[in-house]
């Protein structure tokens, strides 16, 4: 094989390696109710989705439903947060998420609280949810009553009392206050940017094997920064996106 | 003309090299020592945070299980032991990289995991005890703290596994051969299966 290529081919098989590497699978983002299990009609559905976008109309929070064909052999608190990283569900200043998780195979369920909201929907009363709203329905299968209960419990939290509720609003309305970046930072990336372009010139002019090296080892590591913002953020899931929310395991589970 | 486009080119290369080389250093790295050590830093002191929040719990769930269950003395003077144990060993972020300390923290915080599994354990036996919202409260509060606390640990170990690829890696390793002697790998966590999960009720 020619010396030049084996550096592309070793990049690639890293690539391949690292793909490879990730042991969970997660469903798509496939809107606010995302229903891998089945347990739930179109008709549910629908009415789902409407009442978690007004939720997020009027407070900013991610509130998403998902039901779970298998947890792949881990628990649903592991799962669970996991999920809403990948997700990214709640707005990214705020980390105002909150996932509904049901495994009916596994007989788990589990709110899943974003950082942002553990002081507001706490464990106590997400477990309060759980066991008063949604378990005793869930055991005699109505999972579709079961879900509807939580959901609408967990808008209640969330939407607190009218007063609460607008002093959040107020918070939530006011826009992001657009930060003026300073101008020594400016300046450096300009000169950054000068001095890229007059190195691209100086490579072209001159060449050499240096050069040579050193815009092949910039072009690998584009390969590699593209790869993840490449990621299966797959093109069908709609008008909805996760804001950018973290999750650190609050919440509480239970099963039945 | 060919001395007059070699001093030519002489300067040239100076003058955009230096500048270059700047950038060049940054790409190859030579802040991902400082960058993965300070984000170690924060992903500890998160753990600890959630050790923390798991301690001041405890007080109160003792009186809770105390008022229900008072003959079961021998279990809640050793939740009470390990509890003070446990917060009288501190690491905080300059010494995780040393083993024994860390090691410390971990066996102490582990001796009070089991502590409570052992409380939680004996207060299922309490019909009125388990009924009780405060206990019921308090007891989910707990486990939602044992799920945080994995989470941190596991953040807190990733970030650690990045900080000492770093440090041994190309091209991190030149850098902590020469700017960064003094940095040395951190403690990742050992005993995790038993912490990972909540307390377990076991008949």
């Amino acid at each position: 094989m020619p010396r030049r290529a084996t550096l592309p081919v070793i990049a690639w098989l890293c690539l391949v390696c690292a793909a490879a590497a990730q042991s969970l699978s997660f469903p798509a983002l496939t809107g606010r109710v995302v229903d891998e299990a089945g347990l739930l009609d179109a008709a549910a559905r629908a009415t789902l989705t409407q009442s978690l976008a007004e939720l997020e109309q009027k407070t900013t929070d991610q509130l998403v439903v998902v039901t779970l064909k298998s947890l792949q052999g881990t628990s649903i608190e592991d799962y669970g947060y996991q999920l809403g990283r990948r997700w990214q569900i709640g707005q990214k200043d705020k980390g105002n998420g909150v996932l509904l998780i049901v495994a009916p195979n596994e007989r788990k369920v589990r709110i899943e609280v974003g950082y942002g909201l553990e002081g507001t929907l706490t464990d106590a009363v997400s477990r309060l949810i759980i066991e008063n709203s949604m378990l005793p329905r869930f055991k005699v299968g109505d999972y579709a009553g079961g879900i509807k209960r939580g959901v609408e419990d967990i808008i209640q939290v969330l939407s607190g009392d009218a007063q609460e509720w607008q002093n959040r609003a107020a918070q939530g309305v006011s826009p992001d206050s657009v930060q003026p970046a300073p101008a020594g930072a400016v300046w450096l990336a300009i000169i950054a940017i000068l001095v890229g372009v007059g190195f691209l010139i100086f490579c072209v002019v001159w060449g050499g094997a240096i050069c040579r090296a050193i815009l092949q080892f910039l072009f690998l590591m584009l390969l590699s920064g593209g790869r993840s913002s490449s990621r299966d953020y797959s093109s069908d899931s709609g008008s909805f996106r996760g804001g950018g929310g973290s999750f650190g395991g609050g919440g509480a589970s239970g099963s039945w | 003309m060919s001395s007059r486009y070699a001093d030519r080119s002489g300067f040239a290369r100076v003058v955009i090299l230096v500048p270059f080389l700047g950038l060049l250093l940054s790409g190859c790295g030579i802040n991902n020592i400082p960058t993965d050590e300070e984000q170690a830093k924060a992903k500890w002191s998160d753990v600890q945070n959630q050790y923390q929040r798991r301690a001041d719990l405890i007080p109160n769930l003792v009186e809770t299980v105390k008022g229900y269950a008072q003959q079961e003395r021998s279990v809640l003077e050793a939740v009470t032991n390990a509890r003070a144990r446990a917060t009288s060993v501190q690491v905080n972020a300059d010494t995780i990289t040393d083993p024994e300390a860390f090691k410390k923290f971990e066996d102490a915080q582990a001796q009070l995991s089991g502590a409570l599994g052992r409380l939680l354990a004996v207060s299922e036996s309490y019909p009125d005890l388990k009924s009780n919202q405060n206990f019921l409260a308090l007891q989910s509060q707990l486990e939602g703290t044992e799920n945080r606390i994995a989470v941190a640990r596991r953040d807190y170990i990733e970030a650690v596994r990045v900080y000492n690829t770093e440090l041994r890696t190309f091209p991190g390793v030149i850098w902590a051969s020469t700017l960064y002697k003094s940095n040395k790998p951190m403690q990742e966590f050992t005993v995790a299966e038993d912490v990972k999960q909540p307390p377990q009720v076991k008949f």
